[in-house]
């Protein structure tokens, strides 16, 4: 079966979520914007970088930078559990978000889709997308666009040189 | 139709096939060839096309052929094909492509006009007319062509305009071959096949216009007029729009409207062509000028371009397209993606990883034939690597090439007459760093027109060559690739780079005057300077050279410049060969490993802070080393990469790596150092290269991950270079001359009236200024010159020497303002030469009658050390009373001697100063008086030394001015100290105002002497001896 066929066919109604879990919350990404999930990398500290970003970690040959969902949502720093990464491209940069342990892919109408509430504190809520309903649970979709922002912010252009 | 579409593909297939080897063999004719094999391939693809045609039922297809056979069978029995029968054949050729693709053509098969002037022999009279090849849009035009196909196309255009352009030059020259003419024309003639085969039909007439034109020069029977030349220069640029215009996907229906015009330059030009050799002067004629005034607009964007490829279509666009190339080439080279490249360059930097893994495993193995296959891995994956970094390699001659054009153009704009040589063009670097110099070098080369070649008028007057030259040389230079644009204009001039500088205030006036040349050069690369007395078109608005150095630096390159007035410029790049791979130095700091690009790196210096010397200390809290006599700021990785870290820098061994950011150098304190390896760098996503700590990473052979150091980024984060630190250059200076740095003394060499040398302590000088003579004032006979706000007093060295002292009215003076006790004064010398730092031996000289310490006796010459005080004290004897009553002074100054003691060699001195110059010269002094001296190189260490049980002192003389711990503090601690608060202590110091003694004295000084009056010094010591021993 094809997934990307399936995907088309039913693009509009029905969106494929990889689904993973972190400090026991439901998360979820597109799945087309997902290049692969792979296991725990050793990670490569980069010095002054914010703390979200934990490093670089060696793809076979590609250099991703690894980021801790955790510390962007403000979740408990258990990191014995983070046994997974999601590597994802963020403005042509690879990067591989830390995550706990990977969920199903699942296919969910548009119908159960909802903006995050308001309750919700801004400085999470602006990483997630929405909420789409599940049984028994609530799965928040990233916003990888947001956290792309966060990633890149505006760089006095003089400063980007090569060396 | 009857036949199906696969039946159909085959026949295209087929026919194309025919028709390129009727092409290759149209050319092998053309270009000597045997004519009878030639023309029987030739007779046989006609023919068999034909036949195909028939079976096909294209009648207009068969019919075309025909009719090329029966023309051709016409030299059945000659030896050649004259070469307007070649171009028809070409064309028809062509023609049939068209047909074949399913265009309706009409094509007149009449020689070209030329054709008039081919041999009476010729079969076939033809008449005037030029042929002409009208292709009819029956389609939407490129709606179903391929991208790629269009991409293809267009970068085809891009070589064929610059191989006309190229040629044309070459023509233009006077000194030019056939076929350059041929090959002008060939182009041209390709670009029009495939113009009009990707439907660009104007370009196509374009194309087509610039190729009626040049027919008779082409048949050698007139030569090209500058007329003509130009008018194909400007349809070049005008198809070069269209090709611009076409890649970014717009339309714009005004280049069109330009047509006409250049058609009718073209034509005009074309009929006036003088006959035979003689280039005729037609310019004055009024040409049709059109094409300048037009800006272009891009109005609406083009077609949508489909994705479905039509297989044949684009099989023929290689085939039309390709004709030179494959007559020069063959099938030698292929286009491939850079995207494809550059995934293959990933691809083989894993492989080496496992390479590297294989191998570590094959060493525990104990399987032979693993072991071997192992090896032959390791080999070949080196192999693979050493040729794929080749396939990213470019000549620099592609971007060269371009240049000639460049010049031709603004030579004629500004109406100077420059040659332009270029050499190196085989030199290879990197298709990305090719691109990146481009604009650079435009810029280089742009300025030398403008401002660097004079007009011809000027440059006759001053003995020139009425042609300037610009020269363009490429080649390798320890790993990188050098790039070297030289003029023989005017060059720079100092003072006017200087003015404008002042004037916009990039330079203080003050400093203006003791600016080394190259700094002074480095200010036209700042932003917003422009020394053209006039912004031209072609350059001066001052944005340039800003945008060459970032340029430049952006690819880890550097650019020097360095110019004689009068004589000419030159401008160096110096770049790294690629960007993907490139030397660096592993170094690790605590856990982490990184990287520092090899270009950035000096020198590195290892520390052993245990030793006496040479070691990292501490200034105002900040760390410091001194590198050959220098001050080298040092930056600790640590503490960039951690700001809470601290370190003290008490023990054990450091490394230090010398780095050069920019203009600043600086040490790089760093835990340990690895190795130095060729890394692969893999950019940072923009949030860690926002750290500017960063510039890179890359993946070292074990797989784990290493950042690679930006080093003008942390010259930046640790806030180095804001004041301009210049140790760069004296540490450059001085980079020959690898002595201790403890032995080491810096002077100001001067010029005086006399042959020989003379220089000054540079401890001493606190200024270096230039004043006009007409600032000289006279404060009643003292000559004086306002400075700041203070007057001050001026000394001539010559007059104080006893040279004679000459006065150039027109010149401005150089003088060293010294500091003297609180007052200042200028020292006027002829020229202030250079720094030197040497640790020759001084010859002190114990009479200072004449102003001078000593002599230098340096490896090549001898060189005169100027007692600047001694000079100020003999012409302002006031200075000395005024400032100097000190009460300790009197009783040594005494003019009567005190007798020496009588066993000086039993008399230990200890000495603490920490300039070389006066320890040495004291000791010297001290030791010829019979003394025995031991020396410290500041109070701290003197400290340590009398505290060492191993030794006994007299008497200390001291300097006051010393690091870590100064005079005032040696001698309290001396006082306190539980075993020498008895001895007699003698400061010498060149801070010798009234605060200071008294301070001094206060300290605990016996006697307090103003540096250095050899004399006054001995009397001194000998008087601190008898009154020590008058105490016991």
């Amino acid at each position: 079966m094809n997934t990307a066929e399936m995907h088309q066919a039913n693009s509009k109604a029905v969106e494929q979520i990889t689904t993973f879990y972190i400090d026991g919350d439901l998360f979820g990404i597109d799945v087309l914007k997902i290049e692969e999930v792979t296991g725990k990398h050793k990670v490569f500290e980069v010095p002054r970088a914010p703390g979200f970003v934990r490093g670089l970690v060696n793809l076979r040959g590609q250099i991703a930078t690894a980021l801790g969902l955790r510390e962007l949502f403000m979740k408990s720093t258990n990191l014995e559990k983070e046994k997974m990464s999601v590597v994802c491209k963020l403005d042509g940069n690879l990067v591989a978000l830390v995550v706990d342990s990977i969920g199903d892919v699942v296919e969910i109408e548009r119908s159960f889709f909802e903006p995050p509430p308001d309750t919700i504190p801004g400085e999470i809520r602006r990483f997630i997308k929405g909420i789409y309903k599940m049984n028994g649970s609530f799965m928040s979709v990233i916003d990888l666009d947001s956290i792309g922002k966060e990633f890149a912010p505006s760089v006095d252009p003089a400063s980007g040189r090569i060396n | 139709m009857t036949y199906s579409a696969e039946e159909m593909e085959e026949f295209k297939a087929e026919s194309l096939e025919l028709l390129e080897n009727a092409e290759k063999n149209l050319l092998s004719m053309d270009n000597g060839g045997d004519f009878r094999t030639a023309f029987d391939s030739l007779f046989r693809c006609f023919h068999n096309l034909k036949g195909a045609a028939g079976m096909m039922e294209l009648l207009k297809l068969q019919s075309h052929t025909h009719k090329l056979e029966e023309i051709l069978m016409g030299f059945k029995d000659g030896t050649e094909i004259p070469k307007p029968h070649i171009n028809l054949f070409l064309r028809g050729i062509d023609a049939s492509r068209a047909l074949i693709d399913g265009v309706d053509v009409d094509f007149d098969f009449n020689v070209s006009a030329a054709a008039a002037n081919v041999p009476a022999s010729d079969p076939i009279k033809s008449t005037n007319p030029p042929i002409k090849v009208q292709v009819e849009e029956q389609r939407p035009p490129k709606s179903e062509l391929p991208k790629e196909a269009i991409e293809e196309f267009l970068s085809e255009c891009d070589e064929i305009i610059e191989r006309i352009s190229n040629n044309l030059q070459i023509v233009e020259s006077g000194n030019y071959k056939k076929t350059s003419v041929d090959e002008i024309y060939r182009d041209i003639h390709s670009l029009k096949g495939s113009a009009y085969l990707f439907s660009y039909k104007k370009m196509g007439d374009l194309a087509h216009y610039m190729e009626s034109s040049l027919e008779k020069v082409r048949n050698g029977t007139h030569s090209p007029s500058k007329a003509l030349i130009n008018a194909m220069f400007r349809s070049l640029e005008l198809v070069e729009k269209y090709v611009a215009l076409t890649r970014s996907g717009a339309m714009n229906p005004t280049l069109d409207l330009l047509i006409p015009g250049i058609e009718k330059m073209l034509t005009w030009a074309s009929e006036d062509l003088p006959l035979f050799t003689q280039v005729a002067e037609i310019e004055k004629k009024e040409a049709p000028e059109v094409v300048e005034e037009v800006k272009i607009q891009v109005i609406q964007p083009e077609t949508h371009i489909d994705e479905t490829v039509s297989q044949p279509l684009l099989k023929e666009v290689q085939n039309t397209g390709n004709v030179k190339e494959k007559e020069s080439e063959g099938a030698s080279s292929i286009r491939v993606h850079v995207a494809l490249l550059d995934n293959l360059m990933t691809l083989m930097g894993e492989m080496v990883l496992v390479r590297n893994q294989v191998l570590q495993f094959s060493n525990k193995s104990e399987d032979l034939e693993f072991i071997s296959m192992s090896k032959r891995l390791n080999v070949v994956t080196s192999e693979i690597h050493g040729e794929m970094m080749k396939t990213r390699m470019q000549p620099i001659g592609n971007i060269l090439g371009k240049f000639n054009r460049v010049v031709r153009d603004l030579s004629q704009e500004l109406r100077k007459n420059i040659n332009l040589t270029l050499s190196g063009s085989e030199t290879e670097l990197d298709k990305s760093l090719l691109e990146t110099i481009k604009d650079p070098l435009t810029h280089i080369v742009r300025n030398s027109c403008d401002h660097g070649i004079e007009t011809p008028d000027l440059r006759r007057k001053n003995g020139k060559t009425e042609a300037g030259n610009i020269s363009i040389k490429a080649y390798h230079e320890g790993g990188q690739v050098i790039i070297e644009i030289q003029d023989d204009g005017k060059g720079l001039h100092r003072d006017v780079i200087l003015k404008k500088a002042i004037e916009k205030g990039l330079v203080a006036q003050a400093d203006a005057g003791q600016m080394t040349e190259k700094q002074v050069f480095n200010l036209i690369f700042e932003p917003g300077f422009s020394t053209a007395a006039q912004i031209t078109n072609v350059s001066g608005r001052g944005v340039g050279m800003d945008v060459v150095r970032t340029n430049i630096e952006r690819i880890g390159g550097t650019v020097e410049l360095s110019s004689v007035p009068g004589v000419g410029t030159t401008t160096k790049f110096k770049i790294p060969l690629t960007l993907a791979i490139i030397p660096a130095l592993i170094v690790n700091s605590g856990t982490g490993t990184y990287a520092i690009p090899q270009v950035r790196l000096d020198e590195l210096v290892r520390v052993e802070q245990s030793s006496v010397a040479n070691k990292i200390e501490i200034l105002h809290g900040a760390p410091v080393f001194r590198l050959r006599g220098n001050i080298l700021p040092l930056v600790d990785l640590n503490k960039i990469l951690n700001p809470e870290s601290t370190s003290d820098y008490r023990d054990g061994t450091l490394n230090i790596a010398v780095l050069n950011a920019e203009q600043i150098s600086f040490g790089l304190i760093i835990d340990r150092i690895q190795d130095t390896v060729d890394i692969v760098v893999k950019p940072l996503n923009r949030l860690i290269k926002s750290l500017q700590i960063y510039s890179g990473a890359t993946v070292l052979g074990d797989g784990s991950v290493a950042l690679i150091l930006d080093v003008p980024g942390i010259a930046k984060v640790a806030r180095l270079g804001s004041s301009g630190t210049r140790n760069h250059e004296n540490a450059q200076t001085n980079a020959d001359k690898p002595k201790t740095s403890a032995d080491m003394q810096d002077y100001l060499l001067v010029r005086l009236q006399s042959p020989t040398k003379h220089a000054f302590v540079l401890g001493f000088v606190h200024r270096l200024e230039e004043f006009k003579r007409s600032a000289v004032e006279y404060s009643g006979s003292v000559p004086v010159v306002r400075y700041r706000d203070v007057i001050l007093p001026l000394v001539s060295v010559n007059e104080q020497l006893g040279y004679k002292s000459v006065i150039d009215e027109s010149k401005t003076m150089s003088v060293i303002v010294v500091k003297k006790a609180e007052a200042m004064f200028g020292l006027i010398v002829d020229e202030i030469v250079d720094t030197l730092a040497t640790a020759a031996d001084l010859d002190a000289k114990v009479s200072t009658q004449n102003g001078i310490f000593g002599s230098l006796n340096t490896p090549t010459e001898l060189i005169v050390v100027v007692d600047p005080f001694d000079i100020i004290e003999k012409c302002y004897p006031e200075s000395v009373k005024n400032s100097n009553p000190a009460p300790v002074r009197s009783a040594a100054s005494s003019v009567a001697p005190v007798a020496p003691p009588k066993h000086p060699h039993l008399r230990n001195i200890l000495l603490a100063e920490d300039t070389a110059f006066f320890r040495k010269a004291v000791k010297t002094l001290l030791e010829k008086a019979g003394y025995k001296v031991m020396c410290a190189n500041d109070g701290k260490e003197a400290i340590d030394l009398l505290n060492d049980p191993k030794y006994t002192f007299d008497l200390i003389v001291s300097d006051i001015e010393m690091p870590r711990v100064n005079g005032f503090q040696l001698a309290e601690a001396v006082r306190k100290h539980p075993t020498h608060s008895a001895l007699p202590m003698l400061a010498v110091s060149s801070r010798a105002d009234t605060k200071s003694m008294e301070d001094g004295i206060k300290a605990g000084f016996d006697l307090y002497l103003e540096k250095l009056k050899p004399a006054i010094l001995l009397n001194a010591v000998s008087e601190l001896f008898e009154k020590g021993r008058r105490a016991a």
